[in-house]
């Protein structure tokens, strides 16, 4: 009897239910697991299954020749496609880790400084303004501004700095990076604005009363808290950078080859096997870079980003 | 036109057409009701309607006047001028399902027509009645016949490239007409360092070649379609420029070569000819001029091909009404005035604007025009936007640009 009201209390009940939820999440829970990874099987990895595929064909006179051959990816190396991959990634790690540089201080201070809620919200305001204005409208400006003619060697030439204009301002790997880095500047700060801001203002003081020094405390609390917005914004930024299309045919001058300006060329005599192994080689050259950087992460304590 | 660089010309030219209609669309909606009750929109509403898919440029800025004249309502979806995606959407969307015209630059037809998407022009429909007093320089012309001669299209524009220059700085009269080496491009030491050079392959890969052959310095076929061997052979020579220092700059758009003459950022350019006239707004008249050239022209045009499906459905009169309308003077006489471009049967259009009461200013613009492309057109070369090594010309082109 005591057991039988033992197990009709309501406390047991609460265990049961606790004991039951188990059993009940558990195959909703493996469903959902496996019906994601169906999805993303067919949506993703297939894709990239056929892509591959698709790069040992070739392509004679707009018609693609369905047998398998190594010729695409050979004509990477003779055509300079090769080169275009390693420029791309060259350019656009370049390009992230100066927006890592200048933007990681700048995310620390407008989270963390002495920075009002008004001016703030101003910086962040300013932030977003460029995902609301055509990236051809932003980057075409500054050819009137880096030109021979232009407003800087202008100002160059009529002050004695220089006694003609200065060529590689423009149409020049200068003039790309340049045009780039105010573009990508939002997508690598604001997710590390929004990590660092999360950080509770207690642990930081808890540092300093703990004795740690400012840079203690940034190395040993800020920087592995972050960890995951500086992830997140390496992505943001490389991935457009890798992609960049305007940029570098607005301002590189034809003279800075891009992958995206080497894919549409391709694709312009319906070259499919081109586009595919590039396509291939670039993806394959960014899982080695982001399973590189996992590797690091996972090391500087950022376990919010591993696997484990 | 040509590659990608027209597309933005082209959207351009559509885009400012189109708001101008929506202005004209606003206004006539400002009048209210009674305006769409107009016995002219409600005659338009009720005409045969062609669909045509194709370059916006061989559309007129207002196609009343077709309409009044032959009754038949046209509708112009648009596109780049990728040949790529173009054919793409014919092939794997079965445009012709929807559509019953085609207008794109040449080449296409050398591709759809034998594979069975375009259908083949009857030139003995009693709609096509001027076709017969159309030159063969048009109507036969690779433009709209394949390799086989058979005919896939009706000619509807044309006109031959070649570069814009300053004749101020090149030390030459400003209305001098004398025909100039395509050197000045590629090799000369004065205008090293100052040149454009358009960076699409198909536009820019065959006028260094029409000049590599010409001068003898190098063997080359045809030009418009290269082999392998030959390419290597073009662009090793490109390469070498390039590093001299010969280019200033590649550029890839329209609106690049507008900037790069208004700015005086180079002295020659390989373009459009409506880009030398929109700097010349700028920088005043003749202050820019396009060059007569010794070697030859980049000559192109467009065509208009018939889906294949179309010749099924029931408005295969209205379809050749639109293709006769294309020879007409009054299409070519409106697309003079308003593009610059030429086509065939120049002189009906110059007949038309004198019936119509155009100024004399505006019938000696046309006239000029067409003086101008009979003397263009005598010298080599008719391009093509689907050379059969398309795939080695592009990867000589790569070598070129990734050197």
């Amino acid at each position: 009897m005591t057991m039988n009201a033992e197990i009709g209390s309501p406390a047991n009940a609460r265990q049961e239910n606790r004991m039951e939820r188990p059993s009940f999440r558990l195959p909703l829970a493996s469903l959902a697991f496996w019906g994601i990874s169906l999805a993303w099987f067919i949506i993703v990895i297939i894709p990239l299954i056929i892509l591959f595929v698709y790069s040992f064909f070739t392509t004679q006179y707009f018609q693609t020749v369905y047998s398998p051959s190594l010729e695409t990816w050979t004509s990477l190396f003779s055509s300079g496609r090769f080169e275009v991959t390693l420029r791309t990634l060259r350019i656009a790690l370049t390009v992230t880790m100066i927006e890592l540089l200048v933007g990681f201080p700048f995310a620390l201070w407008l989270a963390k400084g002495n920075v009002s809620k008004l001016g703030r919200a101003i910086f962040l305001a300013l932030l977003t303004i460029p995902f609301f204005l055509d990236l051809s409208s932003r980057t075409i400006v500054w050819r009137a501004i880096l030109g021979q003619n232009g407003l800087v060697n202008t100002i160059l030439i009529s002050t004695g700095l220089t006694e003609g204009p200065v060529d590689w301002l423009l149409y020049s790997e200068f003039s790309v990076h340049f045009g780039m880095i105010p573009a990508l500047f939002p997508p690598m700060v604001l997710p590390i604005y929004m990590a660092i801001n999360l950080i509770d203002d207690t642990l930081i003081e808890a540092s300093s009363d703990l004795g740690g020094s400012p840079a203690q405390t940034f190395s040993r609390v800020i920087l592995p808290l972050s960890l995951p917005g500086v992830m997140a914004g390496f992505v943001f930024t490389l991935g457009p950078a890798l992609a960049a299309w305007v940029e570098p045919g607005m301002l590189g001058g034809g003279f800075v080859n891009l992958l995206s300006n080497s894919i549409e060329s391709a694709y312009t005599a319906l070259r499919y096997p081109v586009v595919a192994a590039l396509s291939a080689f670039v993806i394959g050259l960014l899982l080695l870079l982001l399973g590189m950087m996992m590797l690091v992460l996972r090391r500087f304590g950022g376990s919010g980003l591993t696997l484990r | 036109m040509k590659d990608k660089f027209s597309t933005t010309e082209q959207i351009e030219l559509t885009r400012r057409t189109m708001l101008q209609g929506m202005a004209a669309v606003a206004g006539t909606a400002t009048l209210g009701g009674a305006a769409s009750l107009a016995p002219g929109a409600a005659n338009a509403q009720g005409m045969p309607l062609v669909k045509a898919y194709g370059v916006p440029t061989a559309a007129l800025k207002d196609w009343s006047p077709m309409e009044a004249s032959i009754g038949v309502r046209c509708e112009l979806s648009g596109t780049s001028n990728d040949v790529g995606v173009f054919m793409r959407d014919i092939m794997a969307s079965n445009l012709g399902d929807s559509a019953d015209l085609f207008i794109f630059e040449s080449g296409t037809e050398d591709i759809l027509g034998p594979r069975g998407f375009y259908a083949e022009i009857q030139t003995d429909h009693p709609e096509l009645s001027l076709w017969e007093r159309t030159s063969d320089d048009w109507k036969r012309s690779d433009v709209v016949t394949d390799k086989d001669g058979t005919q896939w299209g009706v000619p509807v524009i044309g006109n031959a490239d070649s570069f814009g220059y300053f004749p101020a700085k090149l030390g030459l009269d400003a209305d001098s007409e004398e025909e100039l080496s395509w050197s000045l491009m590629f090799e000369d030491e004065n205008t090293r360092g100052r040149v454009a050079f358009g960076q699409g392959w198909a536009y820019s890969f065959p006028s260094a070649a029409l000049y590599l052959k010409s001068t003898g310095k190098a063997d080359i076929g045809n030009v418009a379609d290269m082999t392998g061997d030959e390419a290597k052979i073009v662009a090793d020579f490109l390469i070498e420029r390039k590093k001299a220092g010969q280019f200033r700059t590649l550029y890839g758009a329209f609106e690049e070569q507008i900037q790069l003459l208004t700015n005086e950022e180079v002295d020659v350019i390989n373009c459009w000819e409506p880009a030398v006239r929109e700097a010349n707004l700028v920088l005043g008249p003749d202050a820019t001029r396009y060059a007569y050239t010794v070697e030859g022209y980049f000559k192109w045009g467009h065509g208009a091909y018939v889906a294949k499906q179309a010749m099924e459905r029931d408005n295969v009169d209205a379809i050749y009404k639109v293709l006769n309308y294309f020879l007409s003077g009054e299409y070519r006489a409106l697309q003079a005035r308003d593009r610059g471009y030429a086509g065939p049967n120049m002189d009906l259009g110059v007949a038309y604007a004198e019936e119509n009461g155009w100024s004399q200013e505006e019938i000696d613009a046309l006239k000029a025009t067409e003086a101008k492309v009979a003397k263009k057109f005598s010298k080599p070369f008719v391009s093509t936007t689907t050379p059969q090594n398309s795939a080695e010309i592009e990867d000589q082109w790569q070598r070129f640009l990734n050197a």
